[in-house]
């Protein structure tokens, strides 16, 4: 379909254009990595997740990571406002972001010296450029356009303008708003990507609104396409990777809310909150035609405290927050604790402290996870290493949660909130489900807190079930749940608090090492950073080095056989991204350094000694990144 | 005039064909009006002096197709709003006001769809079949072939018709099918009270079962400990070793088997029962029979059918009765299995059994399927039995014979029913039952047993009416009036019995103007009524009960047969009775009516006037009660005054239990000596300072307020010191019992402020 | 709908509680404290309305006023301060077929727990919330609390409180949604329980303000009103609060109010002396927001699969039919 006929020629001053368009060799790639970035509200980030699909659909690994200004309506033309996507596009299965970019789309000459200050473009990579502002009305816009342009090919960037704005306007009256679909075609050309299969994901996008709209969006998403397919001299192909079964593709805030649906859990407390709120948002929306309910609250402790209720007179109840909510919930968390009323707390991290950070993710709460509320007050703590391991993780949750009558807090963090990966769709088991809700009548006279001495475990009484009124209460109490003024009673009931940890420990299994069982490195990372850690090992490996990782799911209580497996290695490093004291930090020394969350955990648990690796600049780490610092660590 | 409900438009074209020339020289036999009028007889030969007439009363409606009224109907499929049945005008006048609302605009609009309606009437009255989709399409073809521009507007109209379902004209069998429609329509209602309860019930007893298997060994081994994560998590665990861990945990106490067989068996039955079906596009549980069907054409298979659910029924019944006990956790073996082990079909309350389908009975009067000892014994009885009477024909006797009409046997059902009092009975005319229709739907929700017993007018073959004609007739005329009994309405008569849409039910006839032209062309207007003998007129079998007026015969020796029926029968002055009849020329004719006609309108109207009795019109019985209950009122009346003015208006009785009980202790605390040691026991606040002085001597009652338990169990000391230390002051220590305690004279010094 | 014949075994055999039914563990409140009234009136209802111990609930925050639960033979909910409204909440959404009742305090309810508080009247879920004011911190032995009048000498106010008293009644009558709202003392058992039977049987929030006294740390303040009966001013209607004959001779202060009156129940609640005891403002037809949010549908687990299974088509991509292979150059 080159009739490149139909569309007129591209204005003659644009240099980086070939005059007559030889036939264009298709170069076959292992995989890329697009950015596409505009104002918000241009739309290049509905434009990222489209070309995402469509990879997806056409049996590609995807990964794509949202890049979101800190401000809802940042000024246009701004550094600081870039908004858009990131789509990692290769032939086997993606799990991270990768490194620098080797294309980039941008709308404004501004929005991309955003990204390329911020280091994210590869030396030398591909810029297809907006070209109207060349010809704007201010003399100042055009200026800072041209200038940017020269500095970006000097600097052996290859910069390709394309009028986009003109091309769309034979098509749409308000251009601004099409230019996104346009440059879906181009990308789709661009590499080779089936249009129909565009043409689809246009249908499903904007399926909510009328047929012109689709029209027309199939007609820029099309122009594009030939404009690229006839004016520009390169192309690429990422053979597919090989899926047999359907995948989800979702972000990590969804496969979260699924994962709730999925979990039997009928309540979920929230209150609003960046990066967390839209888990609710899509809940709301779904959560009633699965007979649940989203309880907007007050406030933070009242959804905690709701949450609580809920849970104690019936199923397992979720409550989705971050950072700063995380903390307002503390002492509900503790009441629960004590009270041994299962509860699932969703902490989808952001930068901290306080406001820290909204937009941004960070791996800062994993102490507070852990510790967090006054007193000794166990609870389990998980974190969600994939897309996937989001939705799977609720349902676990949600399992652990009732079975030990504990509190599970579950943490997630904005680069899973925002991010998408496709994985295979889940097969539902009635399994899954919370029980009904338990009203048979208890044996007359058993306790409330039947601890057993063993594992701390007691059955759960609950409101409805005759003879087993009791009063619950946050005060120490004793097995008939009884206020407990002597001192041996306060000490049994911790003990049994703890010892459930203890129990859980032991149903749990050693872990799987990614790489040799032995060698020089072992790498142990928990959360989202999992992908991007193996890809590194990965490399490393590939370079003969003995490097291998270990990544937690559970951080509280951990998996058994951790400490051996880490004596089996030379050196053993945490790579997280939370804060840690640069050991070359002129007054940092052994004795004084702070220790990122994790390290300062295993450290104190095997009483090796752990070192850690972190980064804290409110992005992805990149595999590249952590790959030095592993050679680093290799060479001290 | 015929109680023909005419929408807004009246008689179509009435207006003209009711103006007629009068032609009293009509071509006659010679035969003696006063011998016919006696014996009947008259010469074999000779024509039949009413070939094609009607009543003259009836002229007006040659074509009923032209007029707006109820018929065709529409029986609602799906989604009925409350109205199952709706008029075919009805339909098209709400499809009017939503799209052509009136104005000049829509004018064109609204002309073609009445059009359109006509032509469907017109179709349905052919005999033509189907729902109203069908016939409205084909309608719209035939008059699209006349005019092309109807397509377009007719398209816009059927778009926006959003109901649908069977045209139903009064037809023979009309009742049968109108009210087994309102008929399913109940049953639907009832199946999805039902549905909504039973699978509420169904899926807490599964909770139940859920609930206690999760707490059993098997809900808690490795293989449900591992259904219970997702794939990608499986590898996460050592299940076998969460299932070591978990037992520890004091599982709680099994179901015992007892309760595990009575919810096994409840659920079972509840998904196996075959009285509703399942909710539409719903599947049948495995393992449940086909549903049971309710229609019946005859009263003894349906009662044998009901006998031999009855205990099904009882089963499933006692089945839903456990499963409200059980998810309510109310179930006590002790008090409850008793109860159940002897649960038949005895323990059944109606209120109960009103919540199963009701049983449909179709039957013709005259059919064999007919068999009356049987349905009244079926209309005695306690079950729910709803039996449509289709009364096809009122001739007792062979066309052929000479006799007199007697024997009605469709309204004598009716009535002996009545005098049963159980049952529920609605009588009326088809033509009638469509404005009757909320009271054939209060039937039918009836806690019991019905009968519908309808007339469905004179079939084609006999009369030259149409159907609805020759019915409305037959209720115009008292031979066969509308009147319905519903128990359920009150205890007496009065609130039951009902001639409602009779016309004009205080008058023996009802009463009409009519109008024609006499030979000056003169407008004519005289009161006439509609009487029984007119009714026989509409059907040719009787005219051997009529003769032309011979020639030259006085005009001032006839009588209208009504004014005739009422006089007392021997009186025969040589005048004879007469009925004005019409022919389809719309000339008007006198018609002499012998005597047996005569007397059987004359027991026509004696039943009509027991109805009227019954139906409290100059009801001797109800005007005595009423002045004695008069009397009684004014009675009470003058009490009332007397006593209101002597006592005050008492203190408002109080709603509340505990309130009530204290109400009664104000007499008993009016006067106390001030010697008396007591506690004002109501107002104590339950603070315990007393009884912390010394719980012997005070003690709390049943709601937890103090009183004096033990005077003799502590000092007078003790009983002061409380009075001074209750915040409310409500201890009165009174006098001391025990003169020789120390320090007394100090102890009633200090116990005075609160004697 | 429930079945005749159910109902009959239900009345057949309805089980008559007495008072001791619902005794908790021996009250440990300070002799002559009106939570003891409270408590009482409490189980009095309990009994009076045959409730299932197992299926009532009472929820409180801290604070002396939130130990009730303790002395009650139901389930109890003793859990932090401020915060028994949402767990409350909580519950009520959970479980709609349980009674719900809430003991808080003046300082759990209107100063650490007033946010909920005045959401929770929005929120109207059907629960009764008995609001134990003795115008002072007890548990925490005399710190002023926002009920405290003003110039209460107490351990934080050595010179006497600063503020002016918040009424607890004006602001409940302020907010939106407000159902019922009435006020009882404890000295006057008989009104306290009839009160508290009307908040019982009123379907939606019920709040239920009591003056209590408290022996400990404000031994005399209402000295005046006990000894005064002049000083309580009863309300009275059909529809609300009726007195008997024995209260008539004592406390003949007496007022008729129309319970529906919103603005006359702003008017009375805002006078403080003589003290209003009785209904203020009764609303039957505010919705419950546990009606309006929970769906009567049964969460079969074919139902769940069902939704889900919708869901999960929405983010499906199915694999292409073919492999897609290298386009030619």
């Amino acid at each position: 379909m080159n009739d490149a006929a139909t569309l007129e020629k591209p204005s003659g001053d644009v240099t980086q254009l070939p005059r007559a368009k030889r036939p264009v060799r298709t170069v076959e790639l292992p995989e890329s990595i697009i950015e596409v970035v505009s104002d918000s509200g241009e739309g290049a980030q509905r434009c990222g997740q489209s070309l995402g699909s469509v990879a997806a659909k056409s049996g590609n690994g995807v990964w794509t990571v949202e890049i979101i200004p800190a401000e809802i309506q940042p000024p246009a033309r701004s550094v600081a406002g870039a908004s858009g996507n990131r789509v990692r596009i290769g032939s086997r299965p993606v799990t991270n972001g990768g490194d620098e970019a080797d294309l980039v789309v941008a709308f404004n000459e501004q929005v991309l010296l955003g990204r390329v200050r911020a280091g994210e473009l590869k030396p030398g990579c591909i810029i297809l450029l907006e070209s109207m502002w060349r010809n704007d009305r201010n003399p100042s816009v055009v200026a800072s356009y041209v200038a940017t342009r020269d500095k970006l090919l000097e600097a052996g960037y290859r910069v390709y303008e394309i009028p986009m704005e003109q091309e769309c306007r034979k098509l749409v009256s308000d251009p601004r708003r099409g230019k996104n679909m346009f440059v879906l075609g181009m990308l789709c050309s661009i590499y080779s990507l089936d249009l129909e299969l565009a043409r689809e994901q246009i249908a499903i996008t904007f399926g909510k609104k009328d047929q012109k709209v689709i029209e027309a969006n199939i007609g820029l998403l099309e122009a594009g396409w030939h404009w690229a397919d006839a004016n520009l001299d390169f192309r690429y192909w990422i053979p597919p990777a090989h899926v047999a079964q359907p995948q989800l593709v979702v972000n990590g805030n969804t496969a979260l809310a699924l994962g709730v649906l999925a979990s039997g859990m009928e309540i979920c407390a929230m209150y609003p909150i960046t990066p967390a709120t839209s888990v609710s948002h899509y809940l709301s929306d779904v959560f009633e035609r699965v007979g649940g309910l989203v309880h907007q609250a007050e406030d933070e402790i009242a959804a905690c405290a709701f949450a609580v209720g809920a849970s104690y007179a019936g199923k397992c109840t979720a409550t989705v927050t971050s950072g700063p909510g995380y903390s307002l919930k503390q002492e509900a968390i503790g009441l629960a604790v004590m009270a041994e009323i299962p509860m699932v707390v969703i902490n989808v991290q952001r930068g901290g402290p306080s406001t820290g950070q909204p937009t941004k993710g960070e791996q800062g709460d994993l102490l507070t996870a852990i510790y967090g509320s006054h007193g000794d007050a166990p609870k389990v703590v998980m974190a969600a290493s994939s897309i996937e391991d989001c939705f799977y993780s609720v349902i676990t949750a949600r399992k652990i949660a009732e079975t030990f009558n504990m509190v599970v807090v579950l943490l997630s963090d904005a680069n899973l909130a925002t991010g998408q990966q496709p994985f295979p769709r889940p097969k539902f088991s009635e399994g899954w489900l919370a029980p009904p809700i338990d009203q048979s009548a208890v044996a007359e006279g058993s306790k409330p807190y039947d601890w057993d001495r063993v594992t701390g475990l007691a059955r759960r009484f609950m409101p409805g079930q005759p003879h087993g009124m009791h009063t619950l209460t946050g005060l120490a109490h004793d097995r008939d749940s009884h206020v407990a003024y002597d001192p041996l009673s306060n000490e049994e009931g911790l003990r049994h608090r703890s010892l459930k940890l203890a129990a859980l420990q032991k149903t749990l299994r050693p872990l799987q090492v990614f790489g040799d069982g032995s060698g020089d490195l072992l790498v142990i990372g928990w959360g989202s950073t999992k992908g991007a850690i193996e890809e590194a090992v990965a490399r490393l490996r590939a370079d003969g080095l003995k490097v291998s990782s270990l990544h937690l799911q559970f951080l509280q209580p951990m998996a058994p056989g951790l400490k051996e497996i880490m004596q089996r290695f030379r050196k053993v490093m945490t790579v997280e991204s939370n804060w840690s004291d640069d050991p070359s930090d002129e007054i940092v020394d052994a004795e004084n350094r702070r220790y990122s969350a994790l390290a300062m955990m295993l450290r104190a648990r095997t009483l090796i000694d752990v070192d850690c690796w972190t980064e804290v600049r409110a992005r992805p780490i990149k595999p590249g990144i952590i790959a030095e610092a592993l050679r680093a660590k290799l060479q001290e | 005039m015929i109680n023909v409900p005419t929408g807004r438009d009246g008689p179509g074209g009435g207006r003209e064909l009711q103006t007629m020339q009068m032609n009293v020289d009509l071509e006659a036999q010679t035969v003696d009006p006063l011998v016919f009028y006696l014996t009947g007889k008259r010469p074999a030969t000779g024509p039949d002096a009413l070939v094609g007439q009607r009543p003259a009363l009836l002229a007006g409606y040659a074509d009923l197709t032209r007029l707006r009224y109820d018929f065709p109907l529409v029986l609602i499929e799906g989604k009925t709003d409350g109205a199952p049945v709706r008029s075919l005008s009805s339909v098209v006048d709400n499809l009017l006001q939503k799209i052509a609302p009136p104005g000049m605009e829509s004018e064109q609009l609204r002309k073609m769809i009445l059009r359109l309606e006509r032509e469907i009437r017109a179709l349905a009255a052919a005999g033509a079949s189907g729902r109203l989709s069908e016939l409205w399409d084909e309608a719209a073809a035939r008059l699209e072939k006349s005019d092309q521009t109807f397509g377009k507007s007719v398209r816009i109209a059927r778009a926006a018709l959003e109901i649908d379902g069977t045209v139903l004209d009064c037809r023979a069998d009309m009742a049968t099918g109108f009210i087994a429609h309102l008929w399913s329509a109940v049953q639907a209602d009832k199946a999805q009270k039902f549905r909504v309860t039973a699978s509420r019930l169904a899926v807490r007893l599964a909770d139940i079962l859920r609930a206690d298997h999760l707490r059993s060994a098997a809900g808690r081994n490795a293989e449900s400990l591992m259904a219970a994560i997702g794939l990608a998590h499986q590898a996460l665990f050592d299940f076998a070793a969460l299932a070591k861990v978990l037992p520890k945990s004091s599982p709680g106490e099994a179901l015992s088997d007892s309760r595990r067989r009575r919810i096994e068996s409840a659920l079972a039955v509840l998904n196996g029962q075959r009285f509703f079906a399942p909710a539409p596009g719903q599947a049948r549980p495995e393992g449940a029979a086909e549903p049971y069907s309710f229609h019946f054409d005859n009263c003894a298979d349906a009662i044998a059918a009901y006998r031999a659910r009855l205990p099904e029924l009882a089963e499933l019944l006692k089945a839903m009765a456990i499963a409200e006990l059980e998810v309510d956790g109310a179930y006590v073996e002790g008090k409850h299995d008793v109860v159940f082990a002897g649960f038949d079909a005895g323990s059944l309350s109606p209120r109960d059994l009103a919540l199963f389908p009701d049983y449909l009975v179709t039957i013709r009067e005259g059919g064999t399927s007919l068999d009356h000892a049987m349905l009244m014994d079926a209309l005695s009885s306690d079950l729910s039995l709803k039996v449509v009477l289709q009364v096809g024909d009122l001739a007792a006797e062979a066309p052929a014979g000479n006799g007199h009409a007697s024997g009605l046997r469709g309204t004598q059902l009716a009535t002996l029913a009545v005098a049963l009092g159980e049952a529920f009975v609605l009588q009326s005319v088809s033509s009638n039952l469509y404005q009757l229709r909320e009271r054939v739907l209060r039937g039918l929700s009836f806690a019991g047993s019905a009968l519908f017993s309808v007339f469905s007018g004179v079939a084609a073959q006999q009369t030259s009416l149409p159907l609805y004609l020759s019915a409305a007739a037959a209720m115009q005329s008292r031979a066969f009036p509308a009147f319905s009994y519903d128990p359920s309405a009150g205890r007496d008569m009065a609130s039951r019995f009902s001639l409602e849409n009779n016309q004009q039910p205080e008058a023996d006839w009802p009463v009409q103007v009519f109008e024609y032209a006499d030979p000056e062309m003169q407008r004519i207007s005289q009161q006439a009524v509609f009487t029984f003998v007119d009714f026989l007129v509409c059907d040719p079998r009787y005219h051997g009960h009529f003769v032309a007026v011979p020639r030259g015969f006085q005009a001032e020796r006839m009588v209208p047969a009504a004014e005739w029926v009422g006089r007392p029968s021997a009186d025969a002055s040589g005048s004879v009775p007469y009925v004005l009849t019409a022919g389809s020329d719309n000339v008007l004719a006198r018609a002499i009516v012998d005597d047996r006609a005569i007397g059987a309108a004359r027991r026509c109207l004696e039943r009509w006037r027991r109805l009227q009795e019954a139906g409290g019109i100059r009801d001797s019985h109800a005007e005595r009660l009423i002045e004695r209950e008069k009397k009684i009122w004014e009675e009470q009346k003058r009490q009332e005054l007397a006593s209101s003015t002597t006592a005050a208006a008492p203190i408002p009785a109080i709603a509340l239990p505990a309130a009530a009980t204290q109400a009664e202790p104000a007499a008993a605390t009016a006067q106390r000596s001030p010697d008396e040691a007591y506690i004002e026991t109501e107002r104590c606040s339950t603070c315990n300072e007393c009884t912390q002085i010394n719980d012997r001597m005070f003690a709390y009652n049943g709601n937890k307020q103090a009183y004096i338990a033990d005077i003799r169990a502590g000092s007078y000391g003790q009983l002061v010191e409380a009075a001074e230390s209750c915040q409310l002051g409500i201890i009165h220590p009174g006098k001391p019992i025990d003169q020789a305690e120390p320090g007394l004279d100090d102890l009633i010094k200090r116990a005075e402020p609160f004697l | 709908m429930t079945l005749e014949v159910t109902n009959c075994l239900l009345r057949m055999y309805e089980e008559h509680h007495n008072l001791e039914d619902y005794q908790g563990g021996v009250p440990r409140w300070c002799t002559g404290c009106g939570d003891n009234a409270i408590l009482t009136a409490m189980q009095r209802l309990c009994r009076d309305n045959d409730l299932r111990p197992e299926k009532t609930v009472f929820v409180s925050g801290i604070g002396c006023s939130s130990r009730l639960p303790h002395y009650m033979r139901t389930y109890g909910f003793h859990g932090i301060h401020g915060r028994a409204l949402p767990v409350a909440e909580g519950i009520k959404m959970a479980r709609p077929d349980l009674h719900v009742f809430v003991n808080t305090g003046d300082g759990d309810c209107c100063s650490i727990g007033a946010g909920h508080w005045i959401h929770g009247i929005r929120y109207n879920m059907n629960m009764t919330m008995v609001l134990h004011d003795n115008h002072v911190y007890g548990l925490t032995k005399k710190q002023v609390s926002p009920t405290s009048p003003r110039g209460l000498k107490s351990n934080t106010t050595p010179r006497g409180a600063y503020l002016e008293a918040l009424n607890p009644l004006t602001v409940t009558l302020g907010v939106q949604n407000v159902s019922f709202v009435a006020q009882a003392v404890d000295w006057i058992p008989e009104a306290l329980y009839d009160v508290l039977s009307m908040a019982f049987r009123h379907r939606g929030f019920s709040f239920v303000r009591v003056i209590q006294r408290c022996p400990e740390f404000l031994p005399n303040m209402f000295d005046p009103w006990l000894q005064n009966p002049q000083k309580t001013l009863l309300l009275t209607h059909e529809r609300g609060l009726h007195v008997s004959a024995n209260m008539a001779k004592v406390y003949n202060n007496r007022k008729e109010h129309d319970p529906l009156d919103l603005d006359r129940a702003r008017e009375v609640a805002s006078a403080e002396d003589p003290i209003p005891v009785g209904l203020l403002y009764q609303n039957p037809a505010v919705p419950c927001y546990e009606d309006l949010r929970r769906s009567g549908q049964l969460r079969t687990a074919d139902y769940v699969r069902a939704g889900l299974e919708a869901e999960f088509d929405k983010f499906t991509v199915w694999p292409a039919e073919q492999e897609r292979s290298k386009p030619a150059a």
